[in-house]
């Protein structure tokens, strides 16, 4: 051979996809694009921890049918009532994955709280709100899995986040601002651990079938479906298949963001 | 559809250029094992025949095609040849290109022939393959176009001139296919590697990468699940994205590894 032979994954020859023996960590669980990256990874073949963002009994009830779903796949599972927004309540949360599921090699950040309203009538603690939800948790959260994968050597983080941490839509300045945040978190965090194995990465997604405020009401869909190629709003399991490609061996992707938006953002 | 599954491309035909060496060789070996066959092209025969080969080890089928990409009769023939062998292209891979004479040096010596040869090799070469290949992936309704471009598409290098000018155009040509083909369902996305060196020699002149965030050179298997995850259904939400796999360097600006420390100001 004159060249240089490329070896597949020679941990994983037979499917570089297959996620067998990793753990993952699912925070927004509860919401579609949580509950779809945390399906999806755990069919690639994860254990997968699966936590609400704020907790309380609603968002609980939903987590805990996503882990009798990946129970239901033969999956370790774990189902955390978590408020990602105490610090306290994170670390332990991170612990009982660990001492649970054995490890913790993958982490979701898919929380989505919405809220859209003018600029005029944003109060402060709402504000305060809503980038607590889509910016400080995720990032609480990335700080406490930094530790076990730093002594792992071995870490995934991927940060969902929406495409209006690009574009401009009206009433969205408070939402638009946490999720331009967190990809400023992920760029940065992606330097600062780059030589721990940890890649830190976001997947920018479109406006999804189901999503809250955006894609729950006909009318809008079929407004928002008509400006894309495919004609139809991104599905979660669609944000989830590209969950399982950011969770692979592959350590050479990392600070990079994703669009998982049928072309949205690709056109003027 | 189970998520794994999403990712095989059992029974479909890969066209890709440049598969004779480095990351086009590593791609066609990661879509053997995907389960596609696999029609190569490039200039030199000898070379496809080995990748050819290796692919047939791993039980995919593989024609080597001699072809010049910049000449749009030559890439007729190639198209022709395929179709001829394999009745269909499910994938077109626009990965031949390189660095051409004249980039490196000082732009009042570059000469207008320069010039124009980096450009046609680099950026006519993808446009060309992707007219040709058009139709047929329309009339089927079905087909995905991965344009391999290069960070240097993203970001400007001293004194390199065709290569970022034509792979800027890459990048940008990606999207206009696919908010045109889009709706005819033919998905088009690009990848813009780091560097992966192709030889030891090549990993020591990049001094294996040290300057690189992850603190390494890419290996050219980690191109593989890139590949395949675009070419599969499990990247039906992504369509006109450019994918940097390139340890973090798009992300990054400052020297490698700096990590300023400011303590945090209280308000007085």
């Amino acid at each position: 051979m004159s060249e240089f032979v490329p070896t597949p994954n020679p941990e994983r020859p037979d499917d570089p996809f297959a996620l067998r023996g990793r753990v993952a960590l699912v925070v927004g669980a509860g919401d579609p694009l949580g509950r779809a990256a945390a399906v999806a990874l755990a069919e690639a073949g994860a254990d997968v921890a699966v936590a609400s963002l704020r907790g309380g009994a609603s968002e609980v009830v939903r987590v805990q049918s996503v882990a009798n779903e990946i129970w239901s796949l033969g999956r370790g599972n774990l189902a955390l009532d978590l408020n990602a927004t105490v610090p306290d309540q994170i670390d332990r949360a991170v612990e009982r994955v660990v001492s649970e599921l054995g490890r913790l090699d993958i982490l979701v950040n898919a929380a989505d709280v919405v809220a859209a309203g003018p600029m005029e009538d944003w109060n402060l603690p709402q504000w305060h709100n809503l980038l607590v939800a889509n910016l400080v948790a995720p990032s609480l959260v990335c700080r406490a899995v930094a530790q076990p994968m730093k002594d792992a050597g071995y870490g995934r983080i991927i940060n969902i986040v929406s495409i209006l941490a690009e574009r401009g839509v009206a009433n969205t300045a408070a939402y638009a601002a946490a999720h331009a945040g967190l990809l400023g978190v992920t760029r940065a965090l992606s330097q600062e651990w780059a030589r721990d194995g940890i890649t830190v990465n976001a997947l920018q997604v479109g406006f999804y079938e189901g999503q809250h405020g955006f894609g729950d009401d006909p009318e809008s869909v079929q407004q928002l479906a008509r400006m894309l190629p495919a004609k139809s709003l991104v599905k979660p399991e669609d944000v989830g298949a590209a969950a399982v490609a950011l969770a692979t061996d592959s350590g050479f992707i990392t600070g990079e963001t994703i669009a998982v938006d049928g072309a949205a953002t690709a056109r003027v | 559809m189970s998520t794994l599954d999403r990712f095989r491309l059992d029974g479909q035909v890969v066209l890709l250029t440049g598969a004779g060496r480095g990351l086009g060789r590593a791609m066609a070996l990661a879509y053997a094992d995907a389960g596609a066959n696999i029609a190569g092209a490039s200039r030199t025969l000898p070379q496809l025949e080995e990748t050819a080969a290796l692919v047939a080890e791993r039980g995919g089928e593989a024609i080597s095609i001699s072809t010049d990409v910049a000449d749009s009769a030559a890439v007729q023939r190639m198209v022709d040849e395929t179709l001829d062998r394999f009745g269909r292209i499910d994938v077109l891979v626009n990965n031949a290109g390189g660095g051409a004479e004249g980039d490196g040096a000082p732009l009042e010596q570059l000469s207008d022939d320069q010039w124009r040869w980096g450009i046609d090799m680099n950026l006519t070469s993808q446009m060309l393959c992707a007219r040709t290949v058009l139709p047929h992936m329309t009339e089927r309704g079905s087909g995905v176009i991965i344009n391999v471009a290069s960070g240097f598409g993203l970001r400007g290098g001293r004194d390199n001139w065709m290569y970022v000018s034509a792979k800027a155009g890459v990048v940008n040509l990606t999207r206009s296919l696919a908010v045109t083909y889009g709706p005819a369902g033919v998905r088009t996305n690009c990848i813009a590697p780091g560097i992966f060196p192709h030889t030891p020699q090549a990993l020591e002149r990049w001094r294996g990468g040290r300057f690189i965030p992850v603190g390494r050179a890419g290996v050219a298997w980690e191109m593989g699940p890139l590949a395949v995850f675009l070419s599969s259904d499990a990247s039906a939400g992504i369509n006109g994205e450019t994918i940097a796999q390139d340890g973090g360097g798009l992300a990054a600006i400052g020297p490698t590894g700096w990590a300023p420390n400011v303590p945090m100001t209280e308000p007085s």
